[in-house]
């Protein structure tokens, strides 16, 4: 890669923090709405009480962990792809020497930064107000996990971006975001969920990224059925909008 | 000898059947100003967007600089106003342009093209919060960023007020001083002919005329005759009559373009057509413009 191909890619790499930063909504739904959600449900719970051999304030710390960068995936990534494809900017850079491949590894690659901090912002949060209290290493290990689970729902932001219309993008976004959220058990614990409702938690992206942080720091062995559920999210995404863009694109 | 900036060798793009571009064959010179002309839907914007490299073409091919114009070194060096192209929202107008800035080899600087774009004091203004004129000239800048050898301008001043499009016009005139090829498709005929040292007439996707803007005239020898029609004279009658391209009614008032008036008003007298208050006019680009597009519909 030479000097001014990596110049612009890391300009624009720059740029895309700064857009999503700037964006109140992602703020809102992706920063605000974690924590606030975390405060509420762990302070209405009784302290002591424990969630699958858990603290619930532990517990509930990575659901909402994984709620926050499954949304920054699949809400910030859908919007941006769509927009830009819908307006013309995708052409328009199109005939610029900024390569192809910027276009979307910028936008991924700022919003895994950016899922890093959220992560991190959260842990802090967790650890000085609410007290949680894990080892260094369990605090990297599941905070590691969430962070590469989070490339998973930027697949599925991805996909959800192919959808041209900016109002119907957002709608399908937040509910194909709300749904797995709840399915997934990222606001109430699978545990007290039907048997039914288990089955189809088991095969939600969102169950296995809070699953496999509450397992980690439950002291349990890495469990690569998670790895498996993410990576095939991943692939069916990827294939899937790649092949609704090229059906887009034939003209 | 430098290659050609732009060539076009028979090329051809059909979409679903229906060839939007037909065998199409031009050579545009460096340095040289071309306006692109013809009515919506002729093929300007394919054509443009063939030589971008944003189309490929079904047949024939094209070179930009030289080159593929999808190739890297060939981007590095031309720059682009395309249609139906927003802002990128959350960013500022500086921030805008610095991105693209970052993009190209040898970028103009911020402060030029804050000023060669009249954006200088809306610098700080979100893009998004600009007018739709201001935009235009934010997308202006963004293809100017790379100081670029050949500038694309698709029907740029749409939505631009009187001063924006003088600013701008004066602007354009000053890159293509400096030598610069800029290309641009616009339905404003007067800019053209203002702008333009050539002139390419498409319709239906064919080349229809070709040349310096009197060339164009002359070839076309856009005349029209108009007059007060009398009693009787119906539209149906006078398209009986051979040698009128069009005619166009105001009222009683009609109004026929011709590329040979003088046969035309003798045809007119020896059938016997009322007609009062004649004015016979040679026709300014407007005039050879239509003739042109029509005579190829016929």
């Amino acid at each position: 890669m030479d000097i001014t191909m990596r110049r612009a890619a890391v300009a624009q790499f720059k740029v895309e923090m700064l857009r999503t930063l700037r964006n109140r909504r992602f703020v809102f739904f992706t920063i605000i709405m974690p924590i606030a959600f975390y405060f509420i449900f762990t302070s209405s719970m009784d302290s002591e009480m424990q969630v699958g051999g858990i603290d619930w304030s532990a517990y509930y710390l990575m659901s909402m962990a994984a709620y926050g960068v499954a949304g920054s995936g699949i809400m910030t990534l859908s919007q941006k792809f769509s927009k830009e494809r819908s307006q013309g900017w995708a052409r328009l850079l199109k005939i610029t020497p900024l390569p192809s491949w910027a276009f979307v590894v910028s936008k991924v690659a700022a919003q895994a930064v950016i899922n890093l901090f959220m992560i991190i912002i959260l842990f802090i949060v967790a650890a000085t107000v609410k007290g949680v209290d894990l080892s260094s290493s369990l605090w990297i290990e599941s905070g590691l996990w969430i962070w590469f689970g989070s490339f998973s729902f930027m697949a599925i932001g991805t996909l959800v971006g192919t959808v041209r219309n900016a109002d119907v993008v957002q709608v399908v976004g937040m509910i194909v975001y709300m749904s797995m959220s709840l399915l997934g058990g990222l606001w109430t614990p699978t545990e007290t969920m039907s048997s039914t409702m288990q089955v189809i938690a088991h095969a939600m992206p969102t169950y296995w990224l809070g699953y496999e942080a509450r397992n980690l720091i439950g002291g349990g062995t890495f469990d690569w059925m998670g790895v498996l559920v993410l990576g095939a999210y991943v692939i069916g995404a990827v294939i899937l909008s790649s092949y609704i863009m090229k059906k887009q694109e034939a003209v | 000898m430098k290659e050609a900036a732009i060539e076009l060798r028979n090329v051809s793009k059909i979409f679903k059947g229906k060839k939007a571009v037909d065998n199409l064959s031009l050579t545009i010179e460096r340095g040289s100003v071309v306006a692109l002309l013809g009515p919506n839907g002729a093929g300007k914007t394919t054509t443009v967007s063939l030589i971008l490299g944003l189309l490929q073409p079904t047949n024939g091919s094209v070179k930009l600089l030289g080159d593929d114009p999808q190739h890297r070194k060939v981007r590095d060096r031309i720059g682009a106003m395309l249609q139906d192209v927003s802002v990128i929202d959350s960013l500022t107008v500086a921030e805008t342009i610095n991105l693209f800035r970052h993009y190209y080899e040898k970028p103009l600087s911020l402060e030029q093209l804050l000023t060669i774009s009249g954006l200088a004091e809306e610098k700080n203004k979100m893009a998004t919060a600009l007018s739709g004129g201001q935009k235009r000239r934010l997308g202006f800048a963004m293809a100017a960023a790379g100081d670029p050898e050949v500038l694309f301008l698709d029907e740029p001043t749409v939505g631009m007020d009187v001063t924006s499009r003088q600013l701008f016009w004066d602007t354009v005139k000053a890159m293509a001083d400096k030598g610069r090829t800029i290309v641009l498709t616009t339905h404003y005929l007067e800019e053209a002919d203002q702008i333009a040292d050539r002139i390419i007439v498409i319709n239906g996707g064919r080349l229809v005329a070709d040349g310096t803007p009197s060339e164009v005239k002359a070839t076309a020898l856009g005349r029209t005759i108009a007059f007060t029609a009398g009693d009787g004279v119906t539209n149906e009658r006078l398209r009986t009559i051979p040698g009128i391209a069009e005619t166009e009614w105001s009222g009683r008032r009609v109004k026929l373009f011709s590329n040979n008036t003088d046969q035309l008003i003798v045809e007119l007298v020896q059938r016997g057509i009322p007609m009062k208050d004649i004015e016979i006019q040679s026709g300014g680009l407007e005039e050879a413009f239509r003739t042109l597009v029509s005579s190829l519909q016929e």
